[in-house]
């Protein structure tokens, strides 16, 4: 068996599980005449739904049916934190005029500016603001409990502390909303990113290794160990390998009270950067 | 249709290239590529040439199976790359060039292509194709390559465009409008050259077109026939449509089709009937959507249809490349047509009849149980058609396989493709038709993580409809196959690999990691004796050979 390990563990990158966000809507130069900030008047039930509408038909065949994105065709995920666009003037202009010099064309000059305010209150209604959430818990206490009694710091690593066995959780509260967060600490199997799935390799010596599925393609798999040692096998000069599609986390379901994980999910929810708008 | 008339000035252009090559050590004593006019003769034989590669799918049986044999499964893991090109537009490359003579012809999105040297790469000139900036496409800005006849180049365009370039400049020499962009027209395969014609198809089934195939004049550009893939009031199969449906039921042609000189019948795919998702509009068998066509090869008359998927919910185009190849199969010589759908089954059908001899699924089925095995029609599962809760089924809306070229080899006798088993919530909606506006009646939407699912590269025998062996690869992979009298079949990946295996055994053989999606079909050529291979990934094309 022929493989390499590293011990360099400054170099080991640490993606946020379900966090990928393409840079579609970032570069579109805004022409004045498009929308300025005057706030969306489209944005009642019915535009959302008729946003909705227009967007299952004209959008949903690259940016997929509930918006989440495709990678084949580079169609970012919009239900997400837009990172350039992110106010409602600048999602507008990116619809009317399109990314010049991408697949994202503009919409029909005769497709008139409600129709398109719709789709960005459909847009915003896939998102929310975090600040206008009021959650029962408390994020100090969360803090305390993240730290200590549920030790989640052995595992997760908040701006630059804590563990490497999970996600880095440092923006957490970006893109999760506070139901995914506790839907993830009293049942982690639910949802399982591949970046955390477990591979176990046995090579030709039969020696089995296992760790975590830092990359996996065709002809190549790429693990950390429980002991954080990186390793490479090439498909062809194993033996097998075998794909544990669940999370290694254990449920804090009766683990902790109500109260405690009303208090982690505050805490969590809290861990945001705060984009200005542009 | 405007003409523009071109001064071609080749003695120029010999002096301009001897001019380059003196600066270059490696081909200091290489005056210019012996570049000699592509006539139909030549077309016909095209794998007797095996050092160029003249059309898209490499002969017009679209084998894809090269003669080359001196990259060959003892040697292929010293290949090494040669040269790389790298595309101005940040866009997928689903290019798949042609090389006549030493010269590459590389397609570029949305619409442009540049001649360079076959052996380094380096640009001889390019062409622009001017756009305009109220496309409707469908699904990105894809081109796949060009056709040649004579010195011209004729290349589709995402604006519905047939254009001539003449080979040895770029110069533009005619430029006609095959249908209306703005209506939802769209044109991004190579042409196919039959006899004196360029025939062609188009795109644009998600936008409530009629489709067609087209063949036209290489010398003026203007149209000879045109075969409607959806009949008209009075024609046989118009009644296949409710209502009005017809009018805007789609059954594009955006593949590439094959020809067979000795039949003269040219086969050709076409697509889903629109809106893709929401049949209740469209009830019927929905003739010639989802079809394979046999065409005359002078008048473009129907000869023969064989429709896949009828009444197709799922959007299941047949826009695959048509292989032909003369099979014994029970003791009988058959000439035989090979197809592995995108609605996820494999089919062998006789080629100078249309007739169904057999099939199986490839890939993951769960829309229909199986084929009848008289006539090859779809045996439905009940209750598979979409909802407007979302139901889910295989193959999902990108097909077990697609519009990748698959290949086939004369020295195993194997089919290959690249497949896909995934699955896929589909959605109904209701939608009108508006001109110009996307008319799908739905979508559908993953479950699961792309990961969770396979892809691989398989063999099937023809002459039977069995998987050989396949050859598991990421998802999802929307690579084509060659293959070589080397014992080669080459491939690419989503992940970003150009590969070769067995095509005895599906052994793997040789892998680079290029770092971008491979979306095209591998291609190979030789030069002053030297063998090469061509694969386009992301937007950078990359030419292999073997170590000096």
């Amino acid at each position: 068996m022929s493989f390499f390990s590293t011990t360099n563990r400054r170099t080991t990158p640490l993606l946020l599980a379900g966090c990928i966000l393409l840079p579609g809507l970032l570069s579109m130069s805004t022409p004045t005449s498009f929308a300025e900030d005057g706030g969306n008047l489209y944005n009642t039930a019915v535009d959302i739904r008729m946003g909705e509408r227009y967007f299952e038909r004209q959008c949903s065949r690259c940016h997929g049916f509930d918006a989440k994105g495709n990678d084949e065709v580079g169609a970012p995920d919009l239900t997400g934190r837009l990172r350039n666009a992110s106010t409602d003037v600048g999602i507008f202009n990116v619809i009317r005029g399109g990314v010049p010099g991408t697949a994202m064309l503009p919409v029909a000059e005769d497709v008139p500016d409600p129709t398109v305010w719709q789709v960005v209150a459909y847009l915003d209604s896939l998102r929310y603001d975090p600040s206008s959430v009021v959650l029962d818990g408390d994020a100090g206490r969360g803090a305390s409990l993240f730290t200590g009694k549920g030790e989640c710091a052995s595992c997760h690593m908040v701006d630059g502390r804590g563990g490497r066995l999970g996600p880095d959780l440092s923006r957490i509260g970006e893109d999760h909303t506070p139901e995914d967060l506790l839907l993830a600490m009293t049942n982690p199997n639910e949802e399982v990113a591949p970046r955390w799935w477990t591979l176990r390799v046995t090579g030709t010596d039969g020696v089995q290794r296992q760790g975590y599925r830092m990359g996996e393609d065709s002809f190549t798999l790429r693990i950390m160990d429980d002991e954080e040692n990186l390793w490479h096998f090439r498909k062809n000069q194993i033996e097998s390998y075998e794909r544990i599609e669940e999370s290694t986390m254990p449920s804090y379901e009766g683990e902790l009270s109500d109260g405690e994980l009303d208090d982690l999910v505050a805490y969590m929810f809290s861990l945001r950067r705060e984009v200005l708008p542009q | 249709m405007k003409r523009i008339i071109s001064s071609v000035f080749i003695s120029s252009i010999v002096l301009s290239s001897a001019q380059l090559f003196a600066q270059e050590d490696q081909f200091s004593t290489v005056i210019t590529p012996a570049f000699s006019p592509i006539t139909w003769e030549r077309l016909v034989d095209a794998r007797n040439e095996p050092e160029n590669w003249l059309m898209y799918s490499g002969t017009l049986d679209s084998q894809r199976y090269s003669l080359l044999d001196q990259i060959n499964v003892d040697n292929v893991d010293q290949l090494e790359m040669k040269w790389a090109y790298q595309i101005p537009v940040i866009d997928r490359a689903e290019t798949v060039p042609l090389v006549v003579d030493g010269i590459m012809f590389i397609t570029e999105a949305p619409s442009n292509v540049v001649a360079v040297d076959a052996r380094t790469g380096r640009e001889y000139w390019r062409y622009d194709h001017d756009m305009p900036d109220d496309l409707r496409i469908c699904c990105g800005r894809n081109n796949r390559g060009v056709a040649i006849l004579g010195e011209t180049l004729f290349m589709s365009t995402l604006d519905a465009h047939l254009v001539a370039i003449d080979a040895r400049t770029g110069n533009l020499l005619w430029d006609t409008e095959v249908a209306r962009h703005d209506a939802g027209y769209s044109k991004t395969a190579a042409p196919l050259i039959v006899k004196d014609k360029v025939v062609t198809g188009i795109a644009g089934a998600e936008f409530g077109i009629r489709g067609f195939i087209d063949a036209y004049d290489p010398e003026t550009g203007e149209r000879i026939w045109r075969t409607y893939t959806i009949p008209g009031p009075g024609e046989f199969g118009n009644d296949t449509w409710s209502d009005d449906s017809w009018r805007t039921g789609g059954s594009s042609t955006w593949i590439t089709g094959s020809y067979d000189a000795d039949l003269n019948q040219i086969y050709w795919g076409t697509g889903n009937p629109g809106p893709d998702w929401n049949g209740d509009v469209r009830l019927g068998d929905n003739l010639y959507s989802d079809s394979v066509l046999s065409l005359n090869g002078d008048t473009g008359a129907i000869e023969w249809y064989f429709q896949f998927t009828p009444h197709d919910v799922h959007d299941y185009d047949s826009i695959q490349v048509p292989i032909l190849a003369d099979l014994e199969i029970s003791g009988e010589q058959v000439p035989a047509m090979m197809w592995a759908n995108r609605n996820g089954f494999y089919y062998t059908l006789n080629r100078a009849t249309g007739e169904f001899l057999f099939g199986k699924p490839f890939a993951t089925v769960t829309w229909a149980e199986g084929l009848d095995p008289v006539t090859g029609a779809p045996i439905r599962v009940p209750g598979m058609a979409p909802t407007y809760e979302g139901i889910m089924v295989s193959p999902p809306i990108v097909g077990a396989t697609n519009w990748y070229s698959p290949g086939y080899s004369q020295d195993t006798e194997l089919f290959y493709v690249t497949s896909f088993d995934g699955e896929q919530e589909f959605f109904k909606r209701d939608e009108d038709y508006e001109e110009g506006e996307r008319f799908t009646g739905g979508g559908g939407r993953y479950t699961q993580p792309m990961d969770a699912y396979h892809s691989s590269i398989r063999a099937i025998n023809p002459k039977t409809a069995e998987i050989e062996w396949e050859f598991p690869i990421m998802p999802r992979s929307p690579a084509g196959i060659t293959t070589t009298a080397g014992g080669l079949v080459f491939t690419g990946s989503a992940d970003g690999y150009f590969f070769a295996l067995d095509a005895e055994s599906g052994r793997e053989l040789w892998n680079v990691s290029l770092g971008a999606r491979v979306h095209a079909a591998p291609m190979t050529f030789s030069v002053d004796g030297e063998q090469y291979v061509t694969i386009a990934s992301g937007n950078v094309v990359y030419t292999f050979g073997l170590r000096d």
